[in-house]
């Protein structure tokens, strides 16, 4: 483990990224998540547009993104993703309500890393969030040119 | 001696005279307006046959008269031996236009006309034993001519009416062929409003497993968070109650994802393989460890046989009969369950799980596999009422039945049949 990587988490509904973030801070991940609350948002951030132009244009170790969300859904932010050049190495996590199948085997289709299903169940949820967390920004190498915090 | 022939003629002519008088009635009665043809047709047979006996006869008559005349004027201009066929012309024109009996009257007309006029002595209805050769020649040319017309008249007719029954064959295929094609439309057209309203439902239950569990999600964390945090300051009803909230909303959570998972049943399609039913059962056993752990249970798998079905889809199935057999024993010590295969009919395997367990009532085993239905009190026996009716969905899907049998306190069984794979027989010898 060397270092901490920088979580984007984008998430439109408040509750959930509160719940995120609580299972995220018992594991003291919680100051490293960048939070965006729609697609577009999600994007600026990535290519450092509008209010993140400033920002070290450094790609985050791991995105988690939901599939609902306002403006640009999540399939269509994991395509611009995927298809450019700069961004596609970068590892992206969806996590949703969605059970579906459909949705499940489009994000596959279109190179997500993962597909986790938001648990009902709190200490799931916190377990399966906790999880990612870890897995993404602590134990996994992300590729080159990705934001990681000095151990 | 003409007149014997003459009785003659008439006897053999007399039946295809009946016969086409049958045909044209047979023709006027048939129902019309099929067609212009058809009309075209009846307009050309009228004009051919003249109905009214009087009017046939003295159609007869006038032709008859016609070519006598005809016949005198051109003797009278020096022509020889024009009135034999002028007359037999006029036998013809009656044979063919009015019939049978007005060409008979026609032959009778015509040979007294020519005694009378041509054959001498002239002006007498005495017969020269001279022109007797004459007289039978013209009776028999006048008879063969007359046969011919009728002959030809009646295969004509017999052409016209097989080609207006064709035409109104024709027409009634014409009319069910439409028929055909509107049942086609309507079916088409229900077919798409299916569609319609099958992705309407998708959309619907796409939209039940993002929104509906979102929010169910926040109760459970928040009341769970709530706990967590205020759980020392709280007195015991009101840690119950927040326990009650949690509960309720994991219970409405487990609702939501079994009916998503009954309605995706209805809707995924099945990707059908050869299932080796035994290997899935063991896995379904295993699976199902957590809930059997610390329980006495005797499992008994007989050998099961290899099927052609959607094997996801009859995992669920099986997780559900399994574990409702698992549930179900609860009380038993030890509880028995056993996974078999039963003679199902030709080309179908029938298997059951059996367990001792607590059994229902026989008078609502029609119950027992309605969404929602449940025949034991939550308290007793947990659970959503939906994974029968899950099971029984994927068992139709495969063209399968489902059934139970049991009585309280004595267990329950479930059968469920499914095709057979073809070579089931040899794998399953194969199968150590």
């Amino acid at each position: 483990m060397n270092g901490l990587g920088r979580i984007l988490l984008v998430e439109d509904d408040p509750r959930d990224v509160e719940l995120t973030l609580t299972a995220l801070e018992e594991y003291k991940l919680a100051n490293e998540v960048v939070i965006t609350r729609d697609g577009a948002e999600a994007l600026d951030y990535l290519y450092c547009r509008g209010e993140f132009s400033s920002r070290s244009s450094e790609n985050p170790a791991v995105m988690l993104l939901d599939l609902k969300l306002p403006k640009i859904d999540g399939l269509e932010v994991l395509q611009q993703v995927r298809s450019d050049e700069r961004l596609k190495m970068m590892p992206v996590v969806v996590l949703t309500s969605s059970h579906e199948e459909k949705d499940m085997v489009r994000s596959y289709q279109l190179g997500v890393n993962a597909y986790v299903v938001k648990p009902v169940d709190f200490h799931e949820f916190v377990n399966a969030v906790k999880e990612l967390g870890v897995f993404w920004a602590v134990i996994n190498e992300p590729p080159p040119g990705s934001i990681k915090k000095a151990p | 001696m003409p007149a014997i022939e003459i009785e003659a003629t008439k006897k053999q002519l007399s039946l295809p005279d009946r016969n086409k008088s049958v045909m044209m009635t047979d023709y006027v009665e048939r129902p019309t307006g099929v067609g212009v043809m058809r009309i075209l047709a009846r307009w050309h047979l009228e004009s051919q046959g003249i109905r009214l006996p009087i009017l046939r006869y003295g159609f007869s008559v006038v032709c008859v008269a016609i070519g006598l005349g005809l016949a005198l004027t051109l003797q009278y201009y020096q022509f020889r031996n024009v009135e034999l066929p002028v007359l037999t012309l006029a036998i013809a024109l009656t044979t063919w236009y009015a019939g049978v009996g007005p060409s008979v009257l026609a032959i009778v007309l015509s040979t007294a006309c020519f005694d009378y006029f041509f054959a001498e002595p002239i002006h007498s209805f005495t017969v020269n034993s001279q022109n007797l050769p004459y007289f039978f020649t013209f009776i028999a040319w006048a008879v063969v001519v007359s046969s011919f017309s009728v002959a030809r008249r009646r295969i004509e007719d017999n052409l016209r009416q097989a080609r207006d029954h064709l035409q109104v064959e024709l027409e009634q295929r014409k009319q069910r062929e439409d028929q055909i094609r509107k049942l086609n439309q309507e079916l088409a057209r229900q077919a798409a409003e299916l569609e319609a309203s099958n992705k309407e439902l998708e959309s619907f239950a796409y939209s039940v497993s993002h929104d509906l569990r979102a929010p169910l999600r926040h109760v459970v964390g928040y009341s769970e968070l709530l706990q967590r945090q205020a759980s020392s300051l709280l007195d015991d009803r009101s840690r119950r109650y927040l326990q009650t909230i949690v509960d309720a909303s994991k219970r409405m959570g487990n609702l939501i994802d079994d009916l998503l998972g009954f309605s995706r049943i209805g809707r995924a399609e099945t990707k059908k393989t050869l299932v080796n039913l035994e290997q899935l059962v063991r896995e379904v056993v295993k699976e199902l460890g957590q809930e059997t752990s610390g329980r006495d249970i005797a499992w008994k798998i007989s050998t099961l046989p290899v099927c052609y079905g959607d094997r996801s889809m009859l995992k669920v199935v099986l997780v559900n009969l399994v574990s409702n057999a698992v549930k179900f024993t609860r009380t038993r010590t030890p509880a028995e369950i056993e996974i078999g295969c039963a003679d199902g009919k030709e080309g179908q395997a029938e298997l059951f799980v059996r367990d001792n367990g607590a059994g229902f009532e026989m008078l609502y085993v029609n119950k027992l596999f309605g969404v929602f239905q449940r025949l034991h009190r939550s308290e007793e026996f947990e659970g959503t009422g939906i994974g029968l009716a899950t099971a029984q969905r994927i068992i139709h899907r495969h063209g399968g039945k489902i059934r139970a049998e049991g009585a309280v306190d004595q267990g329950a069984t479930f059968y469920f049949s499914l095709p057979r794979s073809k070579d089931t027989a040899e794998r399953t010898a194969n199968t150590p």
